[in-house]
């Protein structure tokens, strides 16, 4: 068993009063495609944005990649740590959040150039190596605004590919998307998959799932009720609310 | 345009023909705005112009301009408009600077920043302009402060224009998504890289027509440090010359002109600059 990448260990999550992560722990090895999914509200999402602490978690440890974050960490010795997890955690976005004053190149090479310092050549190369690999090299002087979804949401890949993180977490890639453009983004990041990105993916698609998972854990009401291979899942899921949900997935699929 | 050439010709004529009426619509509009526009000011020169007219037994009097003073004065008046202009450019920046920091302090969740931001507005804004600038020409100096004419104009209209102005930087910063900020920070960015990189250039070209706004109409409110009679810009010049000569009306009525050319050159440009940033939109 390869060592995990990502650790959670009792993690807890309050909004206010709401309990919305309720002791969860996790570990994702490395090269694993971990698919989250679950109805909305279960709390997928939020799991997902503690990794990357753009929620704060109000218990317990994160650690990606040896880095460990335990939550009651605080000021400078926090901010470092958890810069430190950004850096080693690339995150692609529903809503795509590409900066909209910025060319496509000037999107992608903003994260290596301004965080790590790179240089500015050596950035572009490795930004344009990407854009290429996502099939979006063609549109690298064009603003984001004349993009359609699909390609906005493969520039972003893109964008978070290229700071080299160890562990991609994708919050909902497809939901904003028409439905003839959520094709080419599975596509994208069944590629990256295939290259041996770790990878977390919150998502409503059960297909992919299915099809590119290695391992697929189901949510509710803030904790992890099943974790199991799609093929486990799909064909024999334990739990009724699983149950559930396999079923209006294939009703829907019908 | 109307180039559908899979519904055949008709339909396709049909819509080019309600299309071409449209657009010949609108310029019909904007030539008679145009003439309306004419008439007018050629009424209001004609109002000055001293010729009677005479209808019937009814006798329509303009009004006389002394014309001899008015071009004696011209080049003395109009050239306080260097100066007027310079208040104001100093000034918008001033006031650019402090609306900056006054809208980020209102973002902040510092106590004591926020407490800084508010008061600094509530105050500005609580008081007329006309009073803070007399504080800084009158009051000051019994302090034993005395500020150059320039400065203290400068100084006033610039923490006005700043308070104000700090609402339209506010409406700027809160106009960038959320999701912006969340995408900076998951790449690594710092607050201040988030801030400079991502939030600053989005707030800012929002903020810009506003400000152009801002700055014309501070043009004509920088005529309130005439009142001061330490400043030598047009409204200045205007009031010595129309007083020492009992020219009111003719001096008045040539600052006026000036400021209005001004003003419609202001906004000429500035709707230029915001045709050029909606551009960059689409």
């Amino acid at each position: 068993m390869p060592l995990p990448i990502v650790k959670i260990s009792n993690l807890d999550k309050y909004f206010g009063r709401l309990h919305v992560l309720k002791d969860v722990s996790l570990e994702v090895p490395e090269r694993q495609v971990l698919c989250l999914i679950g109805r909305s509200g279960s709390g997928k999402s939020t799991l997902l944005r503690c990794i990357n602490f753009l929620e704060e978690p109000s218990h317990g440890i994160i650690e990606v990649d040896g880095i460990k974050v335990p939550a009651d960490t605080k000021g400078k010795e926090r901010r470092q740590l958890i810069h430190d997890v950004r850096l080693k955690t690339g995150m692609v976005f529903q809503e795509f959040n590409l900066f909209p004053h910025m060319t496509v190149l000037e999107n992608v090479i903003e994260g290596p150039v301004t965080v790590k310092g790179m240089e500015k050549d050596k950035a572009i190369a490795l930004a344009e190596q990407n854009l290429d690999s996502v099939g979006m090299l063609f549109k690298k002087d064009e603003y984001p605004m004349r993009l359609s979804g699909g390609q906005k949401q493969r520039v972003a890949i893109a964008r978070a590919l290229t700071m080299e993180p160890r562990v991609m977490l994708f919050d909902e890639p497809t939901s904003a998307l028409d439905p003839e453009l959520i094709g080419e983004v599975l596509n994208v990041m069944k590629k990256v998959a295939n290259e041996g990105m770790t990878m977390i993916v919150v998502t409503h698609e059960m297909g992919f799932a299915r099809e590119v998972a290695d391992r697929v854990l189901v949510m509710s009401e803030g904790q992890l009720i099943e974790d199991a291979t799609p093929t486990e899942l799909f064909n024999n899921p334990k739990d009724d609310r699983t149950k559930a949900l396999i079923d209006r997935y294939r009703s829907g699929e019908a | 345009m109307a180039s559908t050439t899979d519904t055949g010709k008709a339909p396709s004529s049909h819509v080019e023909l309600l299309f071409q009426a449209q657009i010949r619509k609108a310029r019909q509009f904007r030539i008679n705005v145009g003439i309306s526009w004419a008439v007018l000011l050629f009424l209001l020169i004609f109002l000055f112009s001293g010729k009677n007219i005479q209808i019937g037994s009814f006798t329509f009097e303009t009004i006389q301009l002394d014309s001899e003073f008015m071009v004696k004065n011209a080049s003395f008046i109009a050239q306080g408009l260097s100066q007027t202009l310079l208040i104001s450019f100093l000034s918008i920046f001033l006031a650019m600077m402090l609306a900056l920091l006054a809208a980020l302090g209102r973002l902040s969740t510092f106590p004591p920043l926020y407490a800084i931001s508010t008061f600094y507005v509530s105050l500005i804004r609580g008081t007329p302009l006309y009073l803070q600038i007399f504080f800084f020409f009158l009051a000051l100096p019994q302090l034993g402060i005395v500020l150059p004419g320039i400065v203290a104009g400068v100084m006033a209209l610039g923490l006005n224009y700043g308070a104000y102005m700090s609402e339209t930087f506010r409406a700027g910063l809160s106009s960038v998504g959320r999701g912006q900020r969340e995408a900076a920070m998951a790449l690594g960015m710092t607050p201040g890289q988030t801030m400079r990189r991502v939030i600053l250039p989005q707030a800012l070209r929002f903020a810009i027509p506003p400000m152009g706004n801002d700055f014309i109409s501070m043009t004509k409110d920088s005529a309130l440090v005439s009142a001061t009679g330490f400043v030598h810009e047009v409204m200045w010049r205007a009031t010595k010359v129309g007083r020492a000569q009992f020219n009111n009306l003719e001096a008045l009525i040539m600052a006026a002109v000036f400021y209005w050319v001004m003003t419609l050159v202001l906004t000429f440009f500035q709707g230029r600059l915001e045709a050029r940033l909606s551009k960059g939109d689409k």
